[in-house]
This record gives C-alpha cells, sequence and structure tokens, in this order.
C-alpha cells in the first residue's frame, strides 16, 4: 500500500501565535540592534541563526537539510561566479546544481506522487512515506534562480553569511514572498537598515497588524463555510457556491495576511520585501490576475521558466505552447496532486484565451470600456473561482461533483443559515472588491524603500493610529489555539 | 573576519546603490532633524493596541462567559453547545455530586432526567467524538470537586489512538489547568470578548428581549440560557429517530467503498494499554468515588455490520470489553452495567438515527436500568453478558431488500 505523508510537524512556530509575537519577534528584533552596534556582520550572523532557530520548531531534522542545500548552492555558486571556466564546465555546474536542488523538491515533494502514479498503473505496491519539510519550494526556488543569475554572470560573489540569510530569512522562509537575491543581499549589507528607526518598526507594526488581523480575523472567520461545498456532505447549489465562494476568500485572506506579516515585520528589520499580493480579485482579465496574485511566484516563472522557453519570441502558437507548460509546472508547484495540475492548466487555458482575444478581438470603444471592464472583472472572478474548487477538492472527482453542483440550481436550501453564510460571504466580497489594500493603505513602495511617508515626522492623526491598534489588538485577540497557514503545506 | 562587498554587477546594482543613498539621507533626517515624532507615534501606538487589548480581557474577566472564575450572578448565565471548552467553565461554576461522562451518544442526556432517576445532583460532561485521553482528562479534572459518583458511558471505540491532551487541538487543555497560557487564552480571546459584550447587552433589561432575539449559533457561541438544554433536544425539534435511518446508515458503512472505516483505528494492544493507562489508573486512584461504568446499547445493526463487513474488528471489540469486563471487576468502586444485549431496545430500529444513535426514550430507559441496576454485570459471571451479545448477533438476519432499498435510495 502507498501512502504519501506531507504533514508538516506539530511544532511549527506560526506567526500567528502568542510566542512568536510576545517573545520570539522581540527578542530577535532587539538583539538584532544590539548586535548592529558591533559591526555589519554580527547582526546578519544573529539573524541568520535566528532564522534557523524559526525554521527548527517546524522540525529540527529538517534543518541539516536546509543547510546542505545552502552549502550545496554556495559552493556551485562560488564556481559559476569566482573560477574562470570554460563554457561548457558552467553549464555542467548549472546543471548539476539546478539539477540537485530539482532532485531534493522531487524526492521530498513528489516521490510519493510519482509512487502513488505508479501502483495506480502497475499495481506496484511500492510505499513511499516521506514528510514534506516546511518551506522547501519556496527555499529550493529562491536558490535556483540565484545559480541562474550566477551562469549568466549577473551576480559577484556574496559572502557566506548574507547568502544563507537570504536564503533562511524568517519572515519568507516558510511560505514566501519568494525573494531574489539582487532585492535582498544588497539590503542586508546596507548599513543604513543597521539601525533601529521608529518609523519603520512602527510602519512594520502596521502592516504586521493588518495581516494579521487578515489571517485571524478573517481567513479563520470565514474558514468553517468551506465545508459547506468541501465536507463530506452532498452540498445543495447555495451551499456548494457558499463553499466555494468561502474559499476563494479565505485562501487569499489567508494568504495575503501572511505575505503582510512577513512584509511587517521585515520592515522592524529595515528590510523591504517585494510585494506578493495587489488586490487581485479587482481583476478585469486573467493576464492582470496574475500579475496581482502571488506575485513573487508569477516573476519567478516568467523569469525562469517561461522567458527561457522562449516566451512569445517563436510565434503565437510556441507563446500559448509556453504559457500551458508554465501554469502546468506552476500548478505542481503547489503540491503533488492532479488537482493543482488541473487547476494550473485551467489557468494555461485561461491565459491561452484571454491572450487570443486580446488580438484578435476588436477593442471596445470609449464608452463601452467601462462596460467591458465590467464584464471582463465578472468573467475573471468567476474562472478564478471554478479554478480554486480544483486548488482545494481532495480529488478531480470531488472537484467536478462540486462544479456540476455549481452549474445546476435545481437543488436549492437557501435556509436560515446558508442567508446568514451568504451575507457573511457579501461583506467579504466588499473588503476583496472595494477597500484598499495594504501597499495602498501604507503608500509601501518596495522600488523605492519608501513607506507611511504622509505620517513620517509629524504627529500621526489620532483616528489612524486609534484604528490601526485596533487592527493589531483584534488580530491578537483573533488568534486561536492553532491556526496553520494554507500556503505552509506548499 | 568575512566581509561582503557590494555584490551587483548588473544594472540593477547602480539603482540599488542610488536607493541606498536616498534611504540613508532620509534615516538621517529622522535623526538629526524632527526625529522624536516617529518614536512618539511608535510609543503612542503601542500603548493604544495595549489598552485596547486590556479593554478586551477586562470586558471578558468581568462578564466571565465560560463561569471561569465564578458563577454567573451579575450577567446572566450563558452556555455553548461546544462542550469541549464549555466543560472547563461547568466543572467550576456547577454545583454537582455526580458527573455524567460519555460521547455523543450520551450527550443528549438532560441533567434534571439523570437527578430525578438516580436522586443526584449531576453534572453533564459527555462530549462528542471524545476519545479515552480527553474523557479521562476532563474527568479527573472534575474529580478534584470530590464527586461521590460518575457515571460513564463507555464505548469500545474511544480507545482507539487519539492525540496526547497536550497535542490535541481540540481540547483547551489549559484552560481546565487554570495555568497562565490557558487564562491568557481566554482573557485574550476576541471570540470571548465579543461574546462578554453580547452576554453584557443581554444582561440589560431593556435590551434583553431583542439581544435574546438575535442571538443565533450562526454568529455566537454561548446561545443557550439554561445548564439543562446544553446539547438536548428541544421538545418542538422533531426526533430523528426511525428504521429507515437506521438501516440506511448501515447500507451506507457497509458499502464496499466505505467498509474499512469499520475497523480504523481498532488495534487490540494499543486499545487495553489506552484503557489502562486512560480509564483503569484513574479509578483505582479514586477509590472513594464509584464509578458506575455502562456499555451502551447500540442497535444491532452495529453488530452486524462489523460481523459482514469487519469481523477483525468485532472480534478485538468482543475482545477488549471482555478484558475491561475482568480488570474493571478488580476494582470494588465500579458497578459495571451491560446494555448491549437488551433486545427489546437494540433490536428495535425505530430508536435509533443510525447504527449507534439512540432516543431520549432510550435514555430514560438507562437511567432506569441504572437505578434499579437490572442489568449490572455479575462479578461471578463478568461474560455471561458478553456471550448473550454474540448470540444475537450470530443469529440476526438483516432484511436484504430493505437495505438494497435503502442503498439504491441513498
Amino acid at each position: 500500500m502507498v501512502r504519501l505523508l506531507t504533514a508538516v510537524e506539530k511544532g511549527l512556530m506560526l506567526f500567528n501565535s502568542y510566542p512568536f509575537i510576545f517573545l520570539f519577534l522581540p527578542v530577535v528584533l532587539l538583539g538584532y540592534f544590539v548586535l548592529c552596534r558591533r559591526g555589519d556582520l554580527a547582526p546578519v550572523v544573529w539573524l541568520a541563526l535566528a532564522s534557523l532557530t524559526f525554521y527548527a520548531f517546524s522540525g529540527w531534522r529538517f534543518v541539516p537539510l536546509l543547510a546542505a542545500s545552502i552549502a550545496f548552492n554556495y559552493t556551485v555558486g562560488y564556481l559559476l561566479i569566482e573560477k574562470k571556466m570554460r563554457s561548457e564546465w558552467r553549464l555542467a555546474a548549472l546543471t548539476i546544481g539546478v539539477g540537485g536542488d530539482l532532485l531534493l523538491l522531487g524526492i521530498f515533494k513528489y516521490a510519493g506522487f510519482f509512487a502513488a502514479n505508479l501502483d495506480a498503473l502497475f499495481s506496484t505496491a511500492i510505499a513511499v512515506n516521506i514528510v514534506l519539510p516546511v518551506g522547501i519550494s519556496f527555499y529550493t526556488f529562491t536558490q535556483i534562480a540565484f545559480l541562474v543569475d550566477a551562469y549568466r554572470g549577473h551576480v559577484a560573489r556574496y559572502a557566506l553569511p548574507h547568502y544563507a540569510l537570504f536564503v533562511t530569512y524568517f519572515p519568507h522562509l516558510i511560505a514566501g514572498p519568494i525573494l531574489h537575491h539582487k532585492d535582498m543581499i544588497p539590503q542586508f549589507e546596507r548599513a543604513d537598515s543597521k539601525r533601529a528607526d521608529p518609523h519603520l518598526i512602527l510602519c512594520g507594526l502596521i502592516v504586521f497588524g493588518i495581516g494579521l488581523f487578515k489571517k485571524t480575523g478573517l481567513a479563520d472567520g470565514i474558514q468553517p463555510l468551506v465545508s459547506l461545498a468541501f465536507g463530506q456532505a452532498a452540498p445543495s447549489f447555495d451551499q456548494a457556491w457558499i463553499g466555494a465562494l468561502a474559499y476563494t476568500f479565505q485562501l487569499y485572506f489567508d494568504f495575503s495576511g501572511y505575505s503582510d506579516m512577513a512584509i511587517g515585520m521585515s520592515l522592524m528589520f529595515g528590510i523591504f520585501l517585494p510585494l506578493n499580493f495587489n488586490s487581485p480579485y479587482k481583476s478585469a482579465s486573467i493576464i492582470e490576475f496574475w500579475r496581482r496574485w502571488h506575485m513573487t511566484l508569477s516573476a519567478f516563472l516568467r523569469d525562469y521558466l517561461y522567458i527561457p522557453l522562449g516566451g512569445n519570441r517563436h510565434g503565437r502558437v510556441l507563446r500559448y505552447v509556453n504559457l500551458m507548460i508554465t501554469m502546468l509546472l506552476g500548478g505542481l508547484w503547489h503540491g503533488a496532486a492532479w488537482t493543482f495540475v488541473a487547476w494550473g492548466a485551467l489557468h494555461g487555458a485561461y491565459l491561452c484565451i484571454n491572450h487570443a482575444w486580446s488580438h484578435f478581438a476588436p477593442k471596445p470603444g470609449l464608452r463601452l470600456a467601462p462596460l467591458a471592464r465590467l464584464a471582463g472583472f465578472i468573467l475573471t472572478f468567476a474562472a478564478v473561482v471554478v479554478a480554486w474548487v480544483f486548488f482545494r477538492a481532495d480529488s478531480i472527482a470531488q472537484a467536478l461533483s462540486i462544479l456540476a453542483t455549481m452549474a445546476d440550481p435545481g437543488h436549492i436550501v437557501l435556509g436560515h443559515s446558508e442567508i446568514t453564510k451568504a451575507a457573511l460571504i457579501a461583506i467579504y466580497a466588499v473588503a476583496a472588491w472595494c477597500l484598499p489594500n495594504t501597499q495602498q493603505i501604507m503608500r509601501y513602495d518596495h522600488t523605492n524603500r519608501t513607506v507611511g511617508e504622509h505620517f513620517r515626522d509629524v504627529q500621526m492623526r489620532p483616528w489612524f493610529l486609534c484604528a490601526s491598534a485596533a487592527v493589531l489588538a483584534f488580530g491578537i485577540l483573533g488568534i486561536q489555539q492553532h491556526s496553520e497557514f494554507i500556503y505552509f503545506r506548499f | 573576519m568575512a566581509r561582503a562587498f557590494s555584490s551587483e554587477v548588473a544594472s540593477g546594482s547602480r539603482k540599488e546603490n542610488a536607493s541606498k543613498q536616498e534611504a540613508g539621507a532620509s534615516f538621517r533626517f529622522n535623526r538629526n532633524g524632527k526625529g522624536s515624532s516617529p518614536a512618539k507615534n511608535l510609543l503612542r501606538f503601542l500603548c493604544a493596541s495595549a489598552a485596547l487589548l486590556l479593554c478586551a480581557a477586562a470586558l471578558t474577566f468581568i462578564v466571565d462567559p465560560l463561569q471561569l472564575f465564578r458563577p454567573a450572578r451579575l450577567f446572566a448565565a450563558m452556555y455553548s453547545s461546544d462542550t469541549r471548552m464549555q466543560n472547563a467553565g461547568l466543572i467550576r461554576s456547577q454545583p454537582f455530586d455526580t458527573v455524567f461522562m460519555g460521547t455523543s451518544l450520551a450527550i443528549h442526556f438532560r441533567q434534571s432526567d439523570i437527578d430525578q432517576a438516580l436522586r443526584v445532583r449531576s453534572l453533564k460532561l459527555a462530549m462528542t467524538g471524545t476519545n479515552s485521553h480527553e474523557q479521562s482528562f476532563v474527568l479527573a479534572a472534575a474529580l478534584q470537586r470530590h464527586p461521590k459518583r460518575v457515571i460513564w458511558a463507555m464505548d469500545d471505540w474511544i480507545f482507539c489512538d487519539g492525540a496526547e491532551i497536550d497535542d490535541d487541538i481540540y481540547l483547551p487543555a489549559d484552560l481546565y489547568r487554570r495555568n497562565v497560557r490557558g487564562i491568557a487564552g481566554y482573557l485574550l480571546s476576541g471570540a470571548m470578548a465579543r461574546e462578554s459584550a453580547w452576554i453584557l447587552a443581554r444582561s440589560v433589561p431593556p435590551l434583553e428581549r431583542i439581544v435574546a432575539r438575535l442571538t443565533t449559533d450562526a454568529v455566537f457561541n454561548f446561545t443557550i440560557s439554561d445548564v439543562d438544554d446544553i446539547n438536548a433536544f428541544r421538545p418542538d425539534v422533531e426526533a430523528p429517530y426511525d428504521a429507515t435511518r437506521a438501516t440506511a446508515a448501515f447500507a451506507h458503512i457497509t458499502h464496499p467503498s466505505r467498509r474499512a472505516g469499520l475497523s480504523e483505528g481498532y488495534d487490540y494492544q494499543r486499545m487495553v494499554r489506552n484503557f489502562e493507562n486512560d480509564t483503569f489508573r484513574l479509578i483505582a486512584d479514586h477509590p472513594d468515588v464509584v464509578f458506575d461504568i455502562y456499555f451502551p446499547p447500540y442497535s444491532i445493526l452495529q453488530w452486524v455490520a462489523m460481523r459482514d463487513a469487519s469481523p477483525g474488528a468485532l472480534k478485538i471489540v468482543y475482545d477488549l470489553t471482555a478484558h475491561i469486563g475482568r480488570r474493571l471487576a478488580e476494582l470494588p468502586n465500579v458497578r459495571l452495567h451491560d446494555f448491549r444485549d437488551v433486545n427489546e431496545v437494540t433490536h428495535d430500529l425505530g430508536n435509533y438515527a443510525d447504527v449507534i444513535h439512540h432516543s431520549p426514550s432510550v435514555d430514560l430507559k438507562v437511567l432506569s436500568w441504572l437505578a434499579s441496576g437490572t442489568y449490572l454485570v455479575d462479578g461471578a459471571a463478568p461474560g455471561a453478558a458478553l456471550e448473550r451479545l454474540k448470540a444475537q448477533v450470530e443469529a440476526y438476519q438483516v432484511e436484504a431488500y430493505q437495505v438494497e432499498a435503502d442503498r439504491i435510495a441513498r
């Protein structure tokens, strides 16, 4: 019998937990700024060690794996950057480096999936039981990007502590954003980020508070509704839609909340992380959606998969093929299951249709543009919800069954409970569609390294201060005993 | 000392350097110019957050929806159907001399019925889907209040392996322990603060009626105003018990695609170990407390389902309960009642909502049997009831046409 076990260790330290907020983060922050007075290297080493400690809570046995991965990639990177090798040797080094990373990912993430499919096809009865190391997809991707850039000659040598911190940096280690070495390591080197700046700490706290509230107040609040569609009982038409929409908003507030928390706590250290979300459900096309959803993954797939495959440089047909390949692999990156492959395939198809429409369809006139945008918005949102059903379902069969129910208005319950839950969904929809996002509220500019300039050096307006303090307080009050982020399992 | 040098050789490096200079200028301005404003803003922000947290904690402490610190006097007492959480407060706030424990099979009993039938002052602590770790842990907390008697509806499957108490995400163990984590988690819970505010509003006479009408379990946890009503059926709710449901459930669980579920978690050695560690030890440690333990009257279909679809699990249950019977007979403070072979109940499928969950009328019968000791296991022949059950299970014939009809209907 084949068993694939991809659970995370139970000791995982969550951002949304009292020990992290009231103990780990303050101690690391304090230690960082104390050590900053003792030179440039000590705080970097401190932060790297703190990050490894943080990671060890998710399973100490994976710390050597992470350390080995860093050592391996740093060594290959060193060879590519420092040694004057012939081009074929450089290519060989890159192949070994990227191949090693993919092999690691393949063993820990896909071996069970592969074995299960072999078993299904040939009744091999091979048992594969591997625990998925937390964050492996994220730290593997960041290092592949480093190796490719080193091969391209876009990187000079980094010191090992800075490189190790870039990979392990705890705000992003578990679930992203996927960082780029060009963006991060210069910030770790910068002297200015090693002085406590009350403005950045305040802005970081506010961003962290917004993220925490998104997670504990919004995502966790709507989570029980998801089981209406994805639970044991067969749903009715309205229950299936409520459950699918609940998951749509839960995933967004959960993951964007996590990203906000990562950005916020990093700001406290004076480090600007890249944005990961930009109100994706406001998109009027799938192309726009992918510019707003999980932006660091989209950028990675574009720069290190889609463009190397040829991108749009070899005609329309090959462009669509490249899009499909990119999205299929993007789906598979999320997890070793056919449901993720189906989700990726669906989005690949959406993107192909969207590009074809942009090319062949007539452009709407100025008067019709708002109407076209509204139609695009509705269509995009509906398409995204349909795809999320595959993303969340336990199997393709379950996804198809739920979608069939969503398409069949013949069986509607719409009792008191369903009406109350539909009203709750409407509140979440208003929040996702109408409210400004975190970076708009805070005027967070990752490119220019600025945030909250509108209240720098002036006394903050009392209403804004109280509102932001309330958001943090409500976020803390919403902490439940144990509530993992959805993206931890990827 | 290792030293990193500014590393970019691509075009991005110049941009980075430029931004470094800009950012640096801004930092210097802060520190040398009006540098105190951000620090003051930060301090105000932290104070405001802390003040809000304290207000919420104070509200929860004063109203105390779980009645963890004191029984409700100033405010209306309200209760939740989430028994794993609610029991922590009930143990602290309710007067009782008898504890009633069990799983979902025991959850619909009314305390008033128990009191009347057995002439006791009872506290129902039954919890849906609990395992022996959870039941023993909660019972141990209740036994600190020195009750005279424990009535324990003992299902065999509670001894299947479950999470240890500190890894159990459903049971707030620290609330029972009343340690710092438990109390802090309670006071700093936004859900508790929300419930407190609602209870507070409900305690204001002009608002009482409208708040009571708006209280819905879609939004609130503490919606029950009488402790006797916790998880008990309301008289106006139609009872979901009939033979069709029972046979439909039988068809469901014996379907080839689901029958593996019947034996899930059944491992004789582990179950015996859990019985010894969780149950036997707890009872032996409290010789001054009388334990009335009973095996509940499942419908005969439960046993037949195991007989037909999972005979291995059925043998484990037989062997386990025989072991339990022998071991409990060693303890002078235990009275074991076995209702599994009471065929006037177990063979009447109209008493059941599925193959195990019996109706409130059977609840009353169970209480009367406990009071009279009709089905008390004889210490001289502890296996007699089990042998009768085995004979019944062996002989029972399921009406195939009815099961098939239910299977098709589902």
